[in-house]
C-alpha cells in the first residue's frame, strides 16, 4: 500500500470523485422526480424528504470537486517530485525540465488532460452548486446533468486512461521529457485557457436542457446562462487566440492558423457560441427564437464533445491530435447518447418553447440577428464539412482526400466580410422594422465614410482590377468595411454620450464612462465588435504577405519588405535540456538599424535514444508589419544556414484586436449601473442620485393617451413604470 | 500516510453531505405569474432603450412614436394577465375553506 503513496492517493481520490458524482446524478435525479411526482401535492414530511435528499445529491456535487482537487494534486505532486513510477509522468516530463512546464505536463497527456477536464468541469459544478440560490430548482436539474457529464469523463479517467498507472519493472532514472514544442510559455496558459472555454459549454448547456425539462417560465435561464457563456466564450477566444500566437510564434511556417482539424474543433464551438450570444437577445428582448436558442446551445455542447472525440480518437490527423486510443469508442456512445437526450428532451417540451412574436420585418434588428446566426452557422458547417470530409472520404470511396486551406479560405472570407457588413448594419436598425426614413438618417455619414476610405485605398495603390488577385479585393472590402463599421461604432458611443452630456452637464470623456457603465452590456458588446474589426483588418493584412528562403553565412544580406536584414554570425551552443544553433541578423530600414533578431533552431534529447528538433522564431513586430524569421537549417553542400525571412503586414493587429476583444467583454460582464443600484446596493440613495443621471431612470412615456386610447389597457403601463422612474427597487 | 489521508478525505466527504440539515433551502416554484412580471421587466429595459436611442437621435419622432406604441401594448397585456391571475389566486384562495 505504501510503495507508491501518492498515486495510490490519487487513483482513490478518482474513485471517490466517481461514487459521489454518481450518487449526485442518482439522488439529484430522484429528488426532482420525486418532488415533481409527488412533492407538489404532499406536503410537509414528503416534500421534505424530497429536499433533503436533493440536498445531499448537491453536496456530493460539492465534494466531488474536493475529490479531483486531490487527484489533480496528486499528479502534479508527482510531477513536481519526478516520481517516474507513475507512468504518465515518466512519459511526459523529466528531471531538467523547467518547473513551469512541469506543472503544464498536467495536461500535455491524454490521461492528465482528461483529468483537467474532470477537474475544471467539477469547479464550475462545484460554483453552480454553491450559488444555487439564484433559482434552486434550476440549479438542481442543471447539478444533475453536469452530474451526468462528470460521470462519463470520471469514468474515463478509471477505466480507459487512468493518470496513475504505475509503470511494470523497475523505476526509470529519468522521464522522457515534455514535447519541446510544448516547451514555450503560451503552452502553459494556452490548453487551460481552451479547456476552461470547452469545458464551460456544459453549463449553458445543461441549464438549457434543465429549463427545458422542468417547463421553466420564461427567460431567466436565459440571463443566468447568457453570463456563463459570455466568460466560457471569453476562455475560448483567449485559448483560441493563443493557440493561434503559439502556432505563429513556434512552428516557424509564419503563419497563425493552419485549418488543422484540432484548431477547427476548437473553432467551431467558438462560431455556434456566437451565434448564440447575438441571438439570445431575441429570445430576451421579444421572446423569440427559443427553440433556436435551445438548438445553438446544445450543438455548442455537442460540438465541444465532437472537438475532444477528434482530438482524442486519431480519426484525424493533425499535430495537435493525441495518439489513437481507444477512448473514442467512449465518445462516439456518449456523444450519440447526449445528441439522443437532447432530442428526446426537444420533443417532448416543444410546445414550450413557442414564440411569443413574429418577426415584423426583414430591415429589423431581429433579422440582422438573425441573418449574423445564419452566417455564423454557415462558417461553422463550412468547418464542420471541411474538417470531416476526410474521414468520410475515406468511409465512402477508402481513401483519405484532405481539405486544403485554400477551401475554407474561399468560403470562410466572403463569411467573414458579411459578418463585417452585419456589425456595422445591425446596430443602425431599429427593432421590430426600421424606417426608409430612419434607414435614411443613420446609413448616410458611415457610406460616407466607406466610399471616402476606398478612394484613399485605390489612391494610394490598392487596386485589384490591376493585381489581378482576388486577395487584394478581399483586403480591399475588408478595410472598407471597416472603416463603416468603426464609424458605426463610434457613432454609437457619441450620440450616447452626448445625451448624458446634456443631462449630466459632465465632459464628453466622463460622459463615455458614464454612458458604458449605464449599460455595460451594450457598449461593452460594441468594444467587443471594434475588436473583431481590428482583428479583421490584421487578417485582410494578410494578402500581403511576402516571404524569402535564402542560405546565408557571415556579411550575406537578404531583402523584403522595407527590411533588409545582414548576418553577423552563425553560433553553436548548448544547455543541459538541449543543442541550439541560432544566426545572428542585424535588421536595417530605410539604411537606418532599427534592431537584431535571433532565429534559433534547438535539439533536445529525447529519453535517452532519440533527438527532437524545434524552431525558435525571432520576430520583430510593429503595428504595420510583422517581420518574421525562421532558422531552417543548414544545407549539407556548402554548408551555409539556410533562413526564410516573412514580412507580414498589419498581422499585429490581430493580437491587439484580441486584447480589445477581451477588454469588450469584460465590460460586457460588469453590472451596469442599474443592476448594481437594483440588485447590490439596496441603501445607496445618496450616491444614486449623484451617480445615476435620470436618463438612468425610465424616460417612459409620461402619457399613452394618444397612442392607446383605451384607458384599460393603457393604465397598467403608466403605473409599472412609474416605480422606475422614481429609482426604487422594485 | 496515504491510507490516513483516504480515510480522511472520505470522512469528510461522507459527513458533509449526510450532515443532517434541520431546514434544506428552498424556493416556491416559479409561477406564470412571475414570469409575465419578468416579461413586463424586460418591456420597461426595451422601452427605456428606445427613449435612449431617440434622444440620442437615432429614430425620427414617427418611427418612435409607432415603437414606442407597440411595445406599451406588449406591456399592457402582459400586465392585464398577471392582473388576472392575480385576482383568480386571490378569489381561490376565499373560496378554500
Amino acid at each position: 500500500m505504501n510503495q507508491h503513496p501518492m498515486p495510490e492517493f490519487g487513483s482513490y481520490s478518482l474513485l471517490l470523485a466517481l461514487i459521489l458524482s454518481i450518487y449526485n446524478f442518482v439522488a439529484g435525479a430522484l429528488a426532482l422526480w420525486g418532488a415533481t411526482q409527488g412533492g407538489q401535492h404532499a406536503t410537509g414530511i414528503a416534500a421534505d424528504r424530497w429536499a433533503r435528499l436533493g440536498e445531499s445529491a448537491r453536496r456530493s456535487g460539492i465534494a466531488s470537486f474536493f475529490a479531483l482537487c486531490c487527484a489533480a494534486f496528486a499528479l502534479v505532486w508527482a510531477a513536481f517530485t519526478n516520481d517516474f513510477s507513475v507512468e504518465y509522468i515518466r512519459a511526459h516530463s523529466n528531471i531538467a525540465l523547467n518547473p513551469a512546464y512541469k506543472f503544464a505536463a498536467l495536461w500535455s497527456g491524454q490521461e492528465g488532460s482528461l483529468l483537467l477536464w474532470a477537474w475544471l468541469l467539477a469547479a464550475y459544478g462545484f460554483i453552480v452548486r454553491v450559488r444555487h440560490r439564484i433559482d434552486v430548482r434550476l440549479c438542481a436539474f442543471a447539478s444533475v446533468i453536469l452530474a451526468a457529464i462528470q460521470v462519463f469523463f470520471v469514468l474515463l479517467l478509471t477505466e480507459v486512461a487512468p493518470p496513475f498507472s504505475i509503470t511494470p519493472g523497475p523505476v526509470a532514472v529519468d522521464g522522457a521529457g515534455l514535447n519541446p514544442l510544448l516547451q514555450y510559455a503560451e503552452m502553459v496558459i494556452h490548453p487551460p485557457m481552451l479547456y476552461l472555454g470547452y469545458v464551460g459549454f456544459a453549463v449553458p448547456f445543461a441549464f438549457a436542457l434543465g429549463a427545458l425539462m422542468m417547463r421553466y417560465p420564461g427567460e431567466k435561464w436565459i440571463q443566468i446562462t447568457r453570463r456563463w457563456t459570455m466568460v466560457t466564450w471569453l476562455f475560448l477566444t483567449c485559448g483560441i487566440f493563443l493557440g493561434a500566437h503559439w502556432a505563429y510564434s513556434v512552428l516557424g511556417w509564419g503563419g497563425y492558423w493552419g485549418w488543422d482539424p484540432v484548431e477547427n474543433a476548437s473553432l467551431m464551438p467558438w462560431l455556434t457560441g456566437t451565434a448564440f450570444l447575438h441571438s439570445v437577445m431575441m429570445q430576451e428582448k421579444r421572446g423569440m427564437m427559443k427553440s433556436w436558442n435551445v438548438w445553438l446551445i446544445f450543438s455548442t455542447f455537442l460540438l465541444t464533445i465532437l472537438g475532444t472525440l477528434l482530438t482524442r480518437s486519431g480519426v484525424v490527423s493533425s499535430v495537435h491530435a493525441f495518439a489513437r486510443s481507444p477512448i473514442g469508442a467512449w465518445f462516439y456512445v456518449f456523444i450519440v447518447l447526449a445528441f439522443a437526450v437532447c432530442l428526446f428532451t426537444y420533443f417532448l417540451r416543444c410546445d414550450h418553447l413557442r414564440s411569443e412574436n413574429k418577426l415584423n420585418s426583414l430591415v429589423s434588428r431581429e433579422s440582422s440577428f438573425l441573418f449574423n446566426n445564419l452566417i455564423l452557422l454557415a462558417a461553422c458547417f463550412t468547418v464542420l464539412w471541411g474538417t470531416l470530409f476526410p474521414v468520410l472520404s475515406e468511409f465512402v470511396s477508402g481513401s483519405k482526400i484532405t481539405i486544403g486551406a485554400s477551401f475554407y479560405n474561399r468560403v470562410n472570407i466572403p463569411i467573414g466580410l458579411f459578418l463585417l457588413l452585419l456589425m456595422g448594419v445591425g446596430p443602425l436598425l431599429a427593432w421590430r422594422s426600421t424606417s426608409l426614413r430612419s434607414i435614411r438618417h443613420n446609413f448616410v455619414l458611415p457610406a460616407i465614410l466607406m466610399v471616402a476610405t476606398a478612394l484613399v485605398l485605390m489612391f494610394c495603390g490598392l487596386r485589384p482590377w490591376r493585381d489581378g488577385d482576388v486577395s487584394s479585393f478581399f483586403a480591399l472590402t475588408a478595410f472598407t468595411l471597416a472603416a463603416g463599421v468603426i464609424s458605426v461604432i463610434a457613432g454609437e458611443f457619441l450620440r450616447g454620450a452626448k445625451v448624458v452630456r446634456t443631462q449630466t452637464g459632465k465632459n464628453l470623456l466622463r460622459s463615455v464612462v458614464l454612458l458604458m457603465r449605464r449599460n455595460t452590456r451594450r457598449y461593452g458588446g460594441y468594444i467587443v465588435h471594434f475588436g473583431i474589426v481590428v482583428l479583421l483588418v490584421g487578417i485582410a493584412g494578410g494578402a500581403f504577405n511576402q516571404s524569402v528562403e535564402q542560405e546565408m553565412s557571415y556579411g550575406d544580406t537578404l531583402s523584403v519588405g522595407p527590411y533588409t536584414l545582414v548576418c553577423q554570425s552563425i553560433t553553436e551552443d548548448s544547455t543541459p535540456n538541449y543543442d541550439t544553433d541560432y544566426a545572428l541578423l542585424d535588421v536595417y530600414k530605410s539604411g537606418r538599424k532599427i534592431t537584431q533578431l535571433t532565429p534559433e533552431r534547438r535539439v533536445y534529447a529525447v529519453g535517452t535514444d532519440h533527438e527532437q528538433a524545434s524552431t525558435i522564431v525571432a520576430l520583430h513586430s510593429t503595428p504595420e508589419a510583422d517581420l518574421y524569421t525562421v532558422y531552417e537549417g543548414i544545407d549539407p553542400d556548402n554548408n551555409k544556414t539556410i533562413l526564410k525571412v516573412f514580412h507580414n503586414p498589419l498581422l499585429g493587429w490581430i493580437w491587439i484586436g484580441v486584447g480589445i476583444v477581451i477588454v469588450g467583454t469584460l465590460i460586457a460582464l460588469a453590472p451596469s449601473l442599474e443592476q448594481f443600484h437594483r440588485h447590490g446596493n439596496t441603501d445607496c440613495h445618496s450616491e444614486r442620485s449623484e451617480e445615476s443621471p435620470h436618463f438612468l431612470h425610465s424616460e417612459a412615456p409620461p402619457t399613452i393617451t394618444e397612442s392607446a386610447p383605451d384607458s384599460a389597457i393603457a393604465k397598467p403601463v403608466i403605473t409599472a413604470v412609474a416605480p422606475i422612474a422614481e429609482g426604487r427597487p422594485e | 500516510m496515504s491510507l490516513l489521508a483516504i480515510v480522511v478525505l472520505s470522512l469528510a466527504c461522507f459527513a458533509y453531505i449526510f450532515w443532517p440539515e434541520r431546514a434544506p433551502f428552498m424556493q416556491p416554484d416559479k409561477t406564470r405569474v412571475d414570469y409575465l412580471r419578468e416579461r413586463k421587466e424586460a418591456i420597461d429595459e426595451n422601452l427605456r432603450d428606445l427613449q435612449f436611442e431617440f434622444l440620442a437621435g437615432k429614430y425620427p419622432e414617427a418611427d418612435y412614436n409607432q415603437q414606442r406604441r407597440s411595445l406599451e401594448e406588449e406591456s399592457s397585456r402582459a400586465v392585464a394577465e398577471t392582473d388576472l391571475l392575480t385576482a383568480r389566486g386571490m378569489k381561490s384562495r376565499r373560496t378554500t375553506p
